[in-house]
């Protein structure tokens, strides 16, 4: 619609609606005037926000003559006010509702649910760009039974996704707390610690962190990164427990404990938003917790497991789903490589299957460690 | 209410109070006033907060540090003459300093125009996207309505459906926009918005921008902590809702806006996926960024390929140009970063 059909629309409706409203006026005396008003305002309201306009002044009609009929048959004399107000109220209440929330209906309609539909539509097919748009064929789940039988690097990719995600969540949920335990205490130069450790929220969503970690699309030899992460990679563990009197406990381990400590660099570039959230959980556990605990003389060690851990459960989950997500959705990790790599070769419902596939994953990994968290958490009764 | 001043000067005197009381219980004999758990708890409690502060600050050196490490290069590197990378006396302080990158770099990036380019996108994206994000979680927050916990549940699907699965439908959407009418009318001639800013300002106008979700979600937290009372009070002055959550409301929730304005414009100024795949141009700085390897080596070697090691200098450079903007901003509102996400609601799951 254009700017001016939409208010030549908008006129008509609002004509429409004082029209109803004075028939109703002159059947039901002055308290259907001030509803069929409300109405009127309402009409005017939605008009402001655009296409939605029909429906809801129809409706907003429609209120007000509902109103207008159970008025007309008064059933008391005195007592409540009458029932049909307070439904009217209510219903405007959702009207109002839906008039906040229909810019991004109509938002999300276009932006989001219908190319949602597409790409998923795409899946099941092949396609082609023509000049009018896509051009499907050959529908069928073949896409689907391609990526995982006979493309190879997408399952392995998919497990390595999996398994590295396993892997780095809980070290990300553990580190962040307890950095965050760290920054809520009172010291010096606490305002430049968090200043720093929410630098990397900044930078790290973008092209920057690429050149950091000396990623950089084309050539594999990395830049000055090289230097850092070497210093990190110096066989700490391994010289730990040698220093201890363990040699050779088992290789595998040692390998594990290796690779999480070599990717320190990682962890803390990637814990920022973490960090920040139990920070603002932390704050919010009350003082008289605090007070009571150490009145009880509970140590350190046990204020944190029974005070700190219950108080920031709640954000424990937040975190929890936002890590997962964050990590899968990462356009480094090796499945959003194979998926961007197909998309940019024209291959888009085979990419768009793959996506899909991948989201799938997701979304089941998802609800079974909600539904699992869900029974550790505890959520203060109020 | 007691001043600063004064309430500093209480807290000096109680625990000179507290100081005095311990030497006279000392001298005393401890026994007589504690338990034994209690002179345990105490010295234990004493032990801790002696050694506690140390570990601390070796803790938070050494992340700052893994934290500022790639910075400091950037800006060691950045400066230096090419020459001197692989001069193996040269760690952190070159020898001579230049300018010659970042001038080659910001010639090669056409700097000043991709830097007007991404404020102009990302200063009206923002605002619009913290607008009507703002107004849709008000809505969520405060309105009961019929199919409000499944509208949410969409909300949580926009944060958690990653952006590659909808960009190529979209991008049909926008290359062959409908109505053409409007397209024309917004392109002045062309069917398509490829290449315009409409494929982020569009969006951002209907609440679905960039992380819109989480933006919505925060806004709905936010509203739904603020008290019931003060909309009662508005509507009992006659004011409609709209007027409400224009004149009550939103003053209120100062904060919240500078936070999610804030990460708004860092999330777009980074942003490079959803920015490449509707700009075949290469004009924001991200973009910019993102290429500038190829870039180099066309504008500076004459198309040779060359190794990311020789052109680490220059692409450090290109590193400080699209972060300083961020950097001064991020200095001078870091407090807002802070402190406003702590009282912005997220908070209250």
């Amino acid at each position: 619609m254009s700017e001016f059909e939409k208010d030549l629309n908008a006129e008509e409706l609002e004509n429409q609606v004082e029209e109803a409203a004075e028939e109703i006026t002159e059947e039901a005396g002055s308290t259907v005037t001030e509803i069929a008003e409300e109405a009127e305002t309402a009409a005017e309201n939605i008009q402001v926000i655009g296409d939605e306009v029909p429906e809801a002044v129809e409706a907003a009609a429609e209120t007000a003559e509902a109103a207008a009929e159970t008025y007309s048959e008064p059933k008391a004399i005195n007592a409540k006010p009458p029932k049909g107000a307070r439904i009217s109220y209510e219903r405007k209440k959702q009207l109002y509702g839906y008039g906040f929330i229909a810019l991004w209906i109509i938002g999300t309609l276009y932006f989001f649910i219908y190319p949602l539909i597409v790409s998923l539509v795409y899946a099941f097919h092949d396609t082609k760009v023509g000049s009018g748009g896509m051009e499907l064929s050959n529908g069928g789940f073949h896409n689907f039974v391609n990526a995982f039988r006979q493309d190879q690097d997408y399952s392995k990719a998919l497990v390595e996704t999996l398994s590295n995600t396993a892997l780095k969540t809980p070290l990300i949920l553990v580190f962040s707390i307890f950095i965050a335990v760290i920054l809520n205490q009172k010291f010096k130069g606490r305002t430049f610690a968090r200043a720093v450790f929410f630098l990397p929220v900044i930078i790290a969503t973008g092209p920057v962190i690429d050149i950091i970690n000396g990623n950089m699309s084309t050539s594999g030899t990395a830049g000055g990164a090289e230097q850092f992460s070497t210093m990190f990679e110096a066989n700490l563990v391994d010289q730990l427990l040698n220093f201890l009197g363990i040699y050779n406990i088992s290789e595998k381990l040692t390998e594990i404990i290796n690779t999480l400590t070599s990717d320190i660099f990682n962890l803390v570039w990637n814990s920022g938003i973490q960090i920040l959230l139990f920070l603002s959980a932390l704050q919010g556990i009350p003082f008289s917790a605090k007070e009571a605990a150490q009145m009880e003389g509970a140590t350190a060690w046990e204020y944190f497991w029974k005070i700190t851990i219950p108080y920031i459960s709640p954000q424990i989950l937040t975190c929890l789903v936002y890590t997962i997500v964050d990590s899968f959705v990462d356009p480094g990790n090796k499945v959003m490589g194979i998926v961007l790599n197909k998309a940019s070769s024209w291959e888009h419902g085979y990419s768009a299957a793959m996506a899909w596939a991948y989201f799938a994953i997701i979304g089941v990994v998802l609800a079974i460690v909600v539904a699992i968290i869900n029974k550790f958490i505890y959520y203060e009764v109020e | 209410m007691a001043t600063k001043k004064e309430e500093k000067l209480f807290e000096k005197e109680r625990k000179a109070a507290m100081k005095a009381r311990h030497k006279r219980m000392k001298a005393e004999g401890l026994e007589k006033y504690l338990t034994p758990e209690q002179i345990r708890y105490n010295r234990r409690k004493a032990v801790t907060g002696a050694v506690w502060p140390i570990f601390r600050f070796l803790i938070l050196f050494g992340l700052c540090f893994v934290i500022l490490y790639p910075l400091i290069f950037m800006i060691s590197t950045a400066f230096r003459p090419s020459e001197q990378m692989n001069d193996p006396s040269i760690v952190w302080l070159p020898k001579s300093l230049t300018m010659n990158n970042i001038k080659q770099t910001w010639q090669v990036m056409k700097f000043d125009k991709s830097l007007l380019t991404t404020i102009r996108l990302n200063l009206i994206a923002s605002v619009l996207q913290v607008l009507t994000c703002s107004i849709t979680g008000y809505g969520f927050a405060r309105f009961k309505f019929k199919g409000r916990s499944i509208l949410f549940g969409i909300v949580v699907l926009m944060i958690i459906v990653p952006p590659q699965i909808t960009t190529i439908p979209l991008y049909m959407q926008y290359a062959f926009f409908k109505p053409q009418f409007l397209a024309k009318l917004l392109t002045g001639g062309a069917t398509s918005l490829i290449n315009t800013g409409w494929t982020m300002y569009l969006p951002a106008l209907f609440a679905n921008g960039l992380r819109a979700g989480l933006f919505i979600f925060i806004f709905r937290q936010f509203f739904r902590g603020l008290p019931k009372e003060l909309e009662d009070a508005a509507y009992l002055d006659g004011c409609g809702p709209f007027k409400t959550y224009l004149v009550v409301m939103v003053p209120n929730a100062k904060t919240s806006f500078l936070t999610v304005f804030l990460f708004s414009i860092v999330w777009y100024w980074n942003d490079f996926y959803v920015s490449s795949s509707f700009f075949t141009h290469n004009d924001t700085v991200a973009l910019m960024l993102k290429n500038l390897d190829a870039q180099l080596q066309q504008d500076l070697f004459g198309g040779q390929s060359v190794s990311v090691r020789q052109l680490i200098v220059w692409l450090e450079a290109g590193c400080v140009l699209s972060i300083t903007p961020l950097l001064v901003m991020y200095i001078f509102l870091q407090r807002y970063f802070i402190e406003g996400i702590e009282r912005s609601g997220i908070t209250g799951m």
